[in-house]
């Protein structure tokens, strides 16, 4: 009897934290995928526009400094993803393109492909996370 | 007349978002997506999806076949959300996010929308 | 928003089911119980492919699928792998420089031994795998161990298995050592997590996707996919080991690949050979 109110009490806090589950993470994906690029949204009261953080920033004057710092970050965030464990195939290719490019001084196209890396690494982390918490829901009963 | 309503459309959409999609007609685009979808280093949507165009070959059946989507996607946004991220609706789905994992970009997603919407 | 709304409705519909399900399927050490996951995969399987049985799982795809099993009876005429088995034979009954041989490094001189692969190394804290045996054998006799994927090393291997034929895989979780059950759970989890830009489990394609058309290729199922290894695969023309195949499928997710007789791969081969306990050995095989 004690176990089952203690179960249904954890089962009613679940689903208060589900009720307000809708993050800013949740929103942008959602608008992200029915309108694309650029579009613009509200959530809690503020306004914004459906392009990743890492697009912005490759939105910055593309210049040497610029490109290698958004080089350098997406790097980073590449190797907390193979520290885990989780690194997807594109981001190290990526990255080498855009070293590439900014060798010659293509500045816009390395922050293009850092951008691209940058986020792959990014959403890439978020995967472990995610398959972390819920891989067993996947296994037959 | 169709045509031309669409190449109209497309040039408006190019004109909001300022420059990416470059006023491809709406032919074109559809013809892009047609690429995209069955090529096998891109979309490869054929791989799990038939479709009836004649250029499918060795279709999958992972997933449902392109038929109907109109009806089954009234609202053609819908139907992109579908495809950006299918692990929404089914956390299990096999189908990789195309979006969120930025497998094709907006403007292939659009293209590929395009494509099979009309069947 | 729609899977919020689903698990509400869940929640609210069973209050009690998705805390209590967990605790009954064992997906932390204290729960895990790798008898009730082994009946749970066959009664799947049973369910999804009525009919067949249970042994025949061994033959992969050619199992559930009635065209591919014509095709593949064909090719079985005159199997691929004879001449590899023979190989096979010859490498394992050639002395080293030092006069010793395979023979020597295995319990039964290495013959009728397969179905105990892998098993759990208390002394090393770690899943052991035949491949890993034999080159182990080779080193500590003085020779250069081999490469894990193709060529002799698969021979060797397949030469073993072709002595086990027949023996029903008996892989153990010693119960005195809590490690072992450990390398089995992380083996499971691996086998059900999601990675990769592709987003895919090796559930996805051998569980779900089991018998579903991939372009033209059909994923066999999960359940008696260690026992045929090594095998012959049309697809790569030549032998190659279980862990061969395992490094392929995870570059397919779009992850950077992880090596052949990684940690990982043993934990997982450790997970999915006792899921096949009971099956026979009937390595080498021959697979599309």
């Amino acid at each position: 009897m004690k176990t089952t109110g203690k179960l249904l009490a954890a089962a009613l806090a679940l689903t208060a934290t589900l009720a307000q589950a809708q993050t800013f993470e949740q929103v942008f994906n959602e608008q992200r995928a029915l309108y694309g690029k650029g579009h613009e949204f509200t959530f809690e009261g503020q306004t914004y526009t459906t392009l990743h953080p890492e697009e912005l920033e490759a939105m910055a004057e593309p210049n040497r400094a610029n490109a290698q710092a958004l080089i350098d970050s997406a790097d980073a965030l590449r190797a907390q993803s193979a520290e885990v464990g989780n690194e997807w195939r594109d981001p190290a290719r990526y990255i080498k393109q855009a070293r590439a490019a900014l060798a010659q001084e293509q500045f816009q196209q390395a922050m293009n492909l850092a951008a691209r890396a940058k986020y792959q690494a990014r959403v890439s982390l978020q995967q472990y996370e995610h398959s972390r918490a819920t891989w067993h829901n996947a296994v037959p009963e | 007349m169709r045509r031309l309503t669409t190449a109209l459309s497309a040039a408006a959409v190019a004109l909001m978002l300022s420059g990416p999609v470059a006023a491809a007609s709406g032919d074109a685009l559809i013809e892009e997506g047609r690429a995209i979808y069955h090529d096998k280093t891109r979309g490869n949507c054929i791989s799990c999806h038939n479709i009836n165009d004649p250029v499918a070959n060795l279709p999958g059946n992972q997933g449902p076949m392109m038929v109907a989507m109109k009806q089954r996607f009234p609202d053609k946004r819908k139907l992109r959300a579908q495809i950006w991220d299918a692990t929404v609706a089914n956390p299990l789905s096999i189908m990789p996010p195309i979006g969120k994992h930025w497998i094709l970009s907006e403007d292939e997603i659009d293209a590929v929308v395009e494509y099979i919407y009309q069947y | 928003m729609k899977t919020i709304k689903t698990c509400l409705l869940g929640a609210a519909l069973s209050l009690l089911s998705p805390l209590a399900s967990a605790a009954e399927t064992g997906f932390s050490l204290e729960t895990v119980d790798p008898e009730a996951d082994r009946l749970a995969l066959q009664a799947y399987y049973q369910k999804r492919f009525p009919g067949v049985p249970l042994e025949d799982y061994v033959n992969g795809i050619y199992a559930i699928d009635p065209d591919s099993r014509k095709q593949w009876d064909a090719l079985m005429e005159f199997p691929p792998y004879e001449f590899d088995l023979e190989e096979g034979e010859v490498l394992f009954n050639t002395p080293f420089a030092n006069g010793k041989g395979y023979a020597d490094c295995f319990e039964n001189g290495g013959i009728g031994i397969r179905q105990k692969y892998p098993y759990w190394n208390s002394e090393e804290g770690t899943v052991k795998t035949l491949e890993q045996e034999i080159n182990e054998c080779r080193v500590e006799n003085g020779e250069q161990p081999l490469k894990w994927k193709r060529g002799d090393i698969a021979k060797i291997s397949a030469y073993m298995a072709s002595t086990s034929r027949g023996k029903p895989f008996e892989i153990d979780i010693p119960e005195n050592d809590p490690r072992a059950l450990q390398a089995y759970l992380d083996g499971k989890r691996f086998f059900y997590t999601k990675r990769g830009q592709l987003n895919l489990s090796c559930a996805n394609c051998h569980l779900q996707g089991s018998r579903i058309y991939i372009r033209a290729d059909l994923p066999g199922p999960t359940l008696g996919h260690p026992t045929h290894f090594p095998v012959v695969r049309s697809k790569w023309g030549d032998i190659g080991t279980l862990h061969r195949r395992y490094e392929g499928c995870y570059r397919d997710t779009r992850s950077v690949p992880i090596p052949a007789q990684d940690e990982q791969f043993r934990k997982l081969e450790y997970f999915q050979t006792y899921m096949s306990n009971g099956l026979p050995v009937n390595g080498p095989g021959a697979r599309k």
